[in-house]
């Protein structure tokens, strides 16, 4: 009520507002009046009488201050004038507004960059129900030796554990099973109106969509029903819809093949559902079915197999929704207690087998966190690059502020004088600091949309990642809590400084400046933020050095073969039916096929290209010899004329050839690191060695060349023991890639190789077609991004610092223009002028240093682990960001000493 | 007026201000006089605190302006007490009145 009555008077009092002064200054006229006319009738003259009164009321605009402050609406007001006079203050002076806020927006625009897309790796929910109650089942082998096997990342179960599983109803309200159907992004093949083209799906169980509450938004999501009576039907993801058919929704009810069975699109998903592990989007489900067709992982098992019925092979991820009121922790020992059970139940494993299965329950309401695992640190790394750039920003908006603030120390003198009280006055500069951060804030928010997606195509190498970093309230409050930190940062310190006045040097100078100020407290805290410029870019650049060395060194590191000119596709034929001997006679007429394309050198074939992160990895035995000990072998299934393709280098005996069809005697290439590891000074050749697990261990493979040491998944691995076996003697392999040397430019050959798949089968579709420098590049993106972000941001932190450092040896220099006269005039030449001066701003950048060093040896060790053939202390880095920073400042420097070494003695004396 | 005036003894100006009106409406001049009067020249307000102090009783519902015609035929901003502002002073008074003799009390006592 009193509330209401004061808000009342205090809003007729705004709105009123000339009124309500007409009012005060007439009731202290009359209080005035009534004063002198009370003096007179004391006796007094009445002149003396007015004066007497007059001293008695003191400053009437200070009473008047005094009355309309005791009002809450004074506030509001005084706010609103303070905005309307910063406003034309600040567009007096454009030229210092927009380089503030352009430095602002850059600073928030690239922290909340950073920070969204920290927030859709990190933070985001899925966009199902309920996402906090689902959790992923990930299963964890304790202990080496048999049991079952599994293939990948965050796998849960074997289908029949799944099916187990989902026949008890204590532990979750639903368990939906979902798989890959490959193991790259696009791996299955889609033939819609007879054009064969490359998709990724996965098979999920029929309440895999009303399990985590996703709806279709056109048609429905598949059922129980779908996966009971193995339906082949398919949902679309709304990317997959708008890409391939123009969101036409005359679709449904459309036939397409999927890896050669005909399936019907009965549905599509919400825009906003992109599966449920960030960064990998299906483009379409399919009920989880052992038929032909689409497999899990892609992968064809052997005749008379099938993964669904094989109680070893584990390949099933499977997500769980908790009962209402059922624990984590709860679930966790429910599950522990069933796994156990379950495994040595009527699923036939002995109890030591078992027990050393164990499964983790996790959160996944933000879905599977591969992709947070990975970009997690990067991210993070990011963040504080670009949270030292904004401090850098901020030092230097301090800066210019507190220039600002000199020259309008008369201004506030005045003000001081006539009343204004200090906080007033604080105030005042605060409001223009944060309508300056406010503006910076705005313009950053816009940049920052823009700045998350090209932050995303550069880290996801061209290709679109599938995250959502759209605005939202995290992103916006995030935005302008850090424009409003910034505002205070780089304003409070020149408004409490510039306030600090004593008024009568000031206001009796009749310059601009007090000289004998130059050496003063606000002097101090312009040079400490020169110190701390130069110490946070010494952080930066140094960062920057040492990322631009890792992809150097990455780069320049010796991969044992010739990547230039090669050409690099998949194709899976066996998606499209061919089994057996058949299969191979495919790849070979493809082969052959390719082989005769004008311009190419040589090609050759392999189960994994080189440096695209897939291997095949096992152990082997020697006849006649005890293994060695870490002599896990890497292998890889390749065609005739591989070794020569990829130019690796033929040390002894013959590379894998034409002779090694399915039918002759099994052979295998391997490595100098393996010949070593074996067979130390013993000739390799003619000897043999047999498979553990992954073929038959009876069958031996006869040594018949050694080969140098190459590079197989990635840069940053050490060279593994390899061993290369003829494909065709091999069995049964999945995608084959092909590589393909041509003199010419590599990429000039993709239609004539997509030409040739074709024709040998028109079903087929070459999969992930790039060079093979192209896939090196793909490996060392993030290390791409880190260099040039770092060096963006180094350079950036650079330019601010040497614009600092500028525009402070300006101003000091021209304060102290009288005292340099004097010098001159005494005697001083200009070289000890430029001497002087030049030392000066070296002190400033030698104390910078010297603070950033530690700052930057630590910050770089954080780092260690994403850099490659440099240490964290590299002392050549170290000192060639320091020679920079040096460098940098000379020449920041060297215009004011120059400056101050042409001052006129006679114009710097006369000046005062 | 021989005495040098003091300063009012720390938040009692509101108490003053409401004592005074509690006899008649009166304007910005006239409480400052009678205040000045009653405490035999003591106490003297001077309109840098006694006007935001008008402001502040307005505010709060202890007093009312209204603008009324004085001797010489101007206008003046009178005050008076409401009735919330009555009890107010009584409140204050009751408060003032311990305080004070507890204050005699201690500087008595030996």
């Amino acid at each position: 009520m009193r509330l209401l009555y004061k808000l009342f008077l205090g809003i007729t009092a705004l709105f009123r507002k000339d009124q309500s002064e007409r009012e005060m200054d007439e009731e202290l006229r009359g209080y005035l009046e009534a004063a002198v006319k009370d003096k007179m009738r004391s006796g007094m003259t009445p002149d003396k009488a007015l004066r007497a009164a007059r001293l008695e009321m003191g400053s009437v605009d200070a009473v008047k201050e005094e009355i309309r402050s005791a009002g809450w609406e004074a506030t509001l007001g005084s706010l609103w004038q303070d905005v309307r006079y910063g406003a034309r203050q600040l567009r007096r002076s454009q030229a210092m507004t927009s380089v503030v806020v352009l430095s602002l927006a850059l600073g928030v625009g690239a922290n909340t960059a950073i920070f969204s897309l920290i927030d859709a790796v990190m933070w985001k929910m899925l966009p199902v129900k309920d996402p906090q109650q689902l959790v992923l089942l990930s299963s964890h082998k304790t202990k080496e030796g048999r049991g079952p096997t599994y293939s990948g990342y965050g796998i849960s179960l074997s289908y029949l554990g799944f099916e187990r599983l989902r026949r008890q109803h204590e532990i979750f309200s639903n368990a939906m099973g979902f798989v890959p159907l490959g193991f790259s992004p696009e791996s299955v093949t889609v033939n819609i109106d007879g054009q064969p083209t490359l998709a990724g799906g996965e098979m999920v169980s029929g309440n895999y969509f009303s399990g985590l509450g996703v709806p279709a938004i056109l048609g429905r999501v598949l059922n129980d029903e779908d996966e009971a009576s193995a339906h082949r039907v398919t949902v679309l993801s709304y990317g997959y819809w708008t890409r391939q058919f123009g969101r036409n929704p005359a679709i449904l009810g459309k036939t397409i093949v999927l890896a050669g069975q005909p399936f019907t699109i009965v549905g599509v998903t919400p825009p906003e559902f992109f599966g449920v592990e960030p960064g990998r989007a299906p483009d379409f489900w399919v009920a989880l079915a052992d038929e032909p067709g689409p497999t899990p992982w892609g992968v064809q098992p052997k005749q008379g197999q099938s993964p669904f019925t094989d109680k070893g092979w584990w390949w099933l991820m499977v997500m769980g929704r908790l009962k209402p009121g059922v624990s984590q922790e709860q679930a966790r020992a429910a599950m522990d207690v069933w796994l156990q059970q379950t495994l040595t139940g009527d699923m036939g494993f002995s109890q030591s087998e078992a027990r050393s299965f164990v499964i983790k329950l996790g959160p996944a309401g933000q879905g599977l966190d591969s992709l947070r695992a990975y970009l997690s640190q990067p991210l993070l790394i990011l963040m504080a690059v670009v949270g030292v750039v904004l401090l850098i920003a901020c030092a230097n908006v301090a800066a210019l502020l507190l220039a600002r603030a000199q020259a309008r120390r008369r201004e506030i003198a005045v003000r001081l004088a006539l009343g204004a009280s200090r906080a007033r006055l604080i105030r005042q500069l605060l409001t223009e600091s944060f309508m300056l951060a406010g503006a910076g804030g705005l313009c950053g928010l816009a940049f920052a949309g823009w700045g998350a997606r090209v932050l995303l195509l550069l880290m996801s190498g061209g290709t679109f990642l599938p995250l959502d970093v759209h605005l939202n309230l995290r992103i916006v409050s995030f935005a302008v809590a850090v424009s409003m930190l910034t505002g205070i940062l780089f304003g409070l310190a020149p408004a409490l400084g510039s306030t600090r006045l004593s008024l009568s040097p000031v206001l009796k100078d009749s310059t601009s400046g007090a000289s004998q100020t130059a050496r003063g407290p606000r002097w101090r805290l312009g040079k400490s933020l020169v110190v701390a410029q130069v110490a946070f870019s010494l952080l930066l650049v140094v960062g920057a050095g040492l990322f631009v060395r890792t992809l150097m060194n990455l780069e320049h590191e010796n991969l044992g073969f010739d990547p230039h000119g090669v050409l690099l596709f998949g194709v899976n034929a066996k998606q499209t039916g061919y089994d057996g001997p058949r299969l191979v006679s495919l790849y070979d007429r493809l082969l052959d096929r390719v082989r005769a394309l004008p311009g190419v050198q040589s090609a050759s074939l392999s189960a994994y290209a080189l440096m695209s992160g897939w291997c095949n990895t096992g152990s082997i035995t020697v006849e006649g010899q005890t293994k060695p000990d870490n002599a896990t072998v890497w292998w890889n299934l390749v065609g005739p004329d591989f070794t020569n393709t990829m130019r690796i280098n033929l040390l002894l005996g013959r590379g894998i050839g034409e002779q090694d069809t399915p039918t002759s005697p099994h052979v295998a290439v391997v490595n100098q690191a393996l010949a070593r590891k074996f067979f130390r000074n013993l000739d390799p050749l003619g000897r043999s060695f047999s498979f553990g697990e992954n073929f038959n261990p009876n069958e031996a493979w006869e040594i018949v060349g050694v080969v140098e040491d190459a590079k197989y998944t990635d840069m940053r691995s050490e060279i593994p023991l390899t061993a290369y076996v003829p494909f065709a003697q091999a069995g049964n392999p999945g995608t084959m890639h092909f590589e393909v040397r041509t003199m010419g430019n590599p990429n000039l050959l993709i239609p004539a190789v997509r030409q040739a798949v074709r024709e040998v089968d028109s079903n087929l579709a070459p999969s992930d077609v790039k060079t093979q420098s192209q896939q090196i590049d793909e490996g060392l993106l993030q290390e791409k991004l880190f260099a040039r972000l770092a060096s963006f941001f180094g350079a950036l932190a650079l330019l601010l610092a040497a614009i600092g450092l500028y525009g402070t040896m300006t101003y000091t220099v021209g304060r102290r223009t009288n005292e340099i006269g004097i010098r001159v005039a005494l005697g001083a030449n200009r070289k000890q002028i430029l001497k002087m001066v030049l030392r000066e701003a070296f002190a400033l950048v030698l104390v910078g240093v010297i603070l950033g060093l530690p700052a930057a040896l630590a910050a770089a060790r954080l780092v260690a682990n994403q850099l490659y053939g440099v240490k964290p202390s590299d002392p050549l880095t170290f000192s060639m960001a320091i020679g920079m920073l040096l460098g940098v400042a000379s020449l920041a420097a060297y215009l004011p000493a120059r400056r101050a070494s042409k001052v006129d003695p006679m114009v710097a004396l006369r000046y005062e | 007026m021989a005495d040098r005036a003091t300063e009012l003894v720390q938040g009692t100006l509101d108490m003053l201000i409401l004592k005074t009106l509690a006899l008649e409406p009166m304007h910005g001049y006239g409480i400052a006089l009678r205040i000045e009067q009653i405490s035999k020249g003591v106490f003297r307000v001077n309109p840098g605190s006694l006007f935001p102090a008008f402001r502040r009783l307005e505010r709060a519902g202890w007093i009312k302006p209204e603008w009324n015609p004085t001797e010489n035929n101007r206008r003046a901003k009178y005050y008076s007490l409401t009735d919330r502002g009555r009890k107010q002073l009584k409140a204050e008074a009751y408060e003032w009145g311990k305080q004070i003799a507890a204050i005699t009390r201690i500087m008595e006592a030996s």
